[in-house]
């Protein structure tokens, strides 16, 4: 210690129209509706909670198994279960309301005339900071063909800034050719900023028993073991569009949060981690500040998307001083 | 279908902790005790609720798995007062099977490693905690495969050996407590011994015929509901079948039955909808449900088999 004051490190983040206090979310299915989470997590040190995807009507999901793990990972077929958003209305809001940490309303359904209607119902919510469209699902009949479409991303999501005032992320597929032409389609649409990450197409085998172990054969991806596919989708999106990125993916460390920021995420999403981890984001909030002066940052901002291609040479080079 | 309030369901009691391992010792083939020190985890559990353990630092098995309280343990006994103090609670033991990749690993920690644990968690039974004005002449435990586990804390509870929980007065409410008890052969049976030590009246039974009854612990289950001094209560835990198998007899003998499901977990903390069974609901329709804060624990009639 010299006794000099630390460098403060301004953590506040801008998301468009939406400014969060720090960078740390949760990511939408991973996190109940947070009252879950009270015992385990200062719920009100997190940037912004999401909860469990909201569709029109109440939606029992998918038969059990729903989730299998695999390696470094696990896949998920829930099926989008939720009560409907009335019942979000009645009994989950309220609680998120009376959080001091900003609730994201992420909303699914099988056509446009479901997320404007979505988007209208939570548009008069003051405890709705902003909605985040997940036009990425995997697992539910038609909940991805908005995601792999760019004319239909870019129409929903226009459809959904015409019906409300609120603040829209649109959250996309990596089970695309192209994720940046879908980022491209959703900010052409109006979409505020744009979250990556959603779940990677995949499926498990008993071999034994000749089936496969998700009762909807196939599900999505999720953990550790995706995180390279996401890094490289945000670095993909932040060449494409100027809009900010919420990157999502395997994140469940502070290293994993750099990472991200620095290939051009300006907020991150921590998911799977939330199971297995239920306090990761307050390590991560512990130990933002010091990683972020190590690049000599005083702000988030001053990380997001400096990756320096040219670096490239590894190790080897660094050594000839 | 119905409409739960899923939120009313949260794990409020449950902590987080790093945990170092104390014993895990084989108690039968591929059966482990393992024995941690989480005193504050300890004092708040109660028999039927259980815990998620996770190997620290480690991303290959990622997930927790959940394991059922099987006893509480005290680490120093006051005998200089009398009578002799307990005190509270140091720490809890699981029971667990070898069967796949954390527990294969799990089986070769030894002492002082660390662990990942967090709960109490689940509503556990709630035979005692709400039925003082109730006194239950013959609790009936039924268990299959690894489904033992729950049920030494219960009886311990039940017989007023023992408590468990920050909550006072839950009081001993049954005279008699019996264990029915199957599994494949003789060397799986696990805690027979800690059963009959809580004054637990076991009867066993054997798919291989090396111990106790030859065929399926439901054979003993019947015997008992149509022998002399037969179950008011019956709880039961095991492979589904054998659930549902058991909930039936129940239900033909008009014995109120609650199980304990062992649907798979990814969180254990109501986050994730993995863990979810079919419940009924007062309309005839059924919903899933989360096992893992709205249960393990449920009244066998509500359950679409």
């Amino acid at each position: 210690m010299t006794g000099e004051p630390i460098d403060a490190v301004d953590l506040s983040v801008r998301l468009g129209r939406l400014t969060l206090r720090n960078p740390i979310l949760v990511a939408s299915g991973t996190f109940g509706y947070g009252r879950e989470m009270a015992a385990l997590v200062e719920l009100q040190r997190l940037g912004a909670l999401i909860p469990k995807t909201v569709t029109r009507q109440p939606r029992a999901g998918n038969a059990p198994w729903r989730t299998v793990e695999t390696s470094a990972g696990m896949l998920n077929a829930i099926g989008l279960d939720n009560d409907g958003v009335d019942a979000f209305l009645a009994h989950h809001l309220p609680y998120l309301g009376g959080l001091p940490c900003p609730t994201i309303v992420s909303i699914a359904g099988a056509g446009v005339e479901d997320y404007v209607a979505l988007a209208r119902r939570l548009d008069d919510e003051s405890a709705v900071a902003a909605l985040e469209l997940n036009i990425s699902c995997p697992n539910v009949a038609g909940g991805v063909d908005f995601g792999t479409d760019p004319r239909m991303c870019h129409d929903v999501v226009t459809a959904v800034r015409n019906a409300t005032g609120k603040p829209i992320i649109a959250k996309l597929t990596p089970n695309v050719t192209q994720i940046a032409l879908m980022a491209k389609a959703a900010a052409e649409g109006g979409a505020d900023a744009v979250s990556l990450i959603n779940t990677v197409l995949g499926m498990a085998v008993d071999w034994r028993h000749r089936r496969p172990l998700l009762a909807n054969v196939v599900g999505g991806l999720s953990g550790p073991a995706i995180k390279p596919i996401a890094l490289r989708c945000v670095y993909q999106v932040a060449q494409a569009v100027t809009i900010p990125i919420l990157g999502i993916g395997g994140i469940a460390t502070i290293d994993d949060v750099m990472e991200f920021l620095v290939a051009g995420a300006s907020a991150v999403q921590v998911g799977t981690a939330n199971y297995y981890c239920p306090n990761a984001t307050m390590t991560i909030l512990d130990q933002l500040p010091a990683a972020l002066r190590t690049l000599q940052a005083t702000c988030v901002a001053n990380v997001v998307g400096t990756l320096d291609t040219r670096a490239h040479g590894g190790p080897s080079h660094g050594d000839k001083h | 279908m119905s409409s739960p309030l899923h939120a009313a369901y949260c794990p409020d009691h449950a902590v987080l902790a790093s945990v170092e391992v104390v014993e895990n010792v084989p108690v039968a083939r591929d059966t482990f005790r393992l024995r941690v020190t989480c005193a504050e985890m300890a004092r708040r559990i109660t028999p039927g609720q259980f815990v998620m353990l996770r190997l620290a630092g480690c991303n290959d098995p990622l997930l927790a798995r959940p394991l059922a309280l099987y006893d509480t343990f005290y680490e120093t006994t006051d005998l200089t007062s009398d009578p002799p103090a307990m005190g509270s609670p140091a720490g809890l033991d699981v029971v667990y099977l070898r069967l796949g990749k954390m527990t294969r690993r799990l089986a070769e920690y030894r002492p002082g490693q660390l662990l990942e644990i967090w709960g109490p968690l689940g509503n556990g039974f709630e035979l005692t905690a709400k039925a003082n004005d109730i006194r239950l002449s013959h609790l009936m435990m039924v268990a299959g495969g690894i489904g033992q586990t729950p049920f030494l804390a219960l009886a311990q509870e039940a017989l007023g050996q023992k408590t468990y929980g920050s909550e006072p007065g839950r009081l001993p409410t049954v005279s008699r407590v019996s264990l029915c008890y199957g599994a494949r052969s003789a060397d799986y049976l696990a805690g027979i011994e800690d059963f009959e030590a809580a004054g637990v009246d076991v009867r066993l039974a054997t798919d291989d015929g090396s111990r106790g009854h030859h065929g399926l612990v439901t054979d003993l289950v019947l015997d008992s509901l149509q022998g002399a001094n037969p179950p008011d209560r019956i709880v039961c835990c095991g492979p589904e079948p054998m659930m549902a198998a058991v909930a039936g007899l129940a239900r033909e003998h008009a014995v109120p039955c609650f199980v304990s499901l062992e649907t798979p977990m990814a969180c254990g903390i109501g986050i994730c909808f993995t863990c979810v069974a079919r419940v009924r609901d007062a309309h005839g329709g059924w919903d899933y449900k989360r096992t893992c804060v709205e249960g393990p624990v449920f009244d066998a009639s509500v359950i679409e088999w």
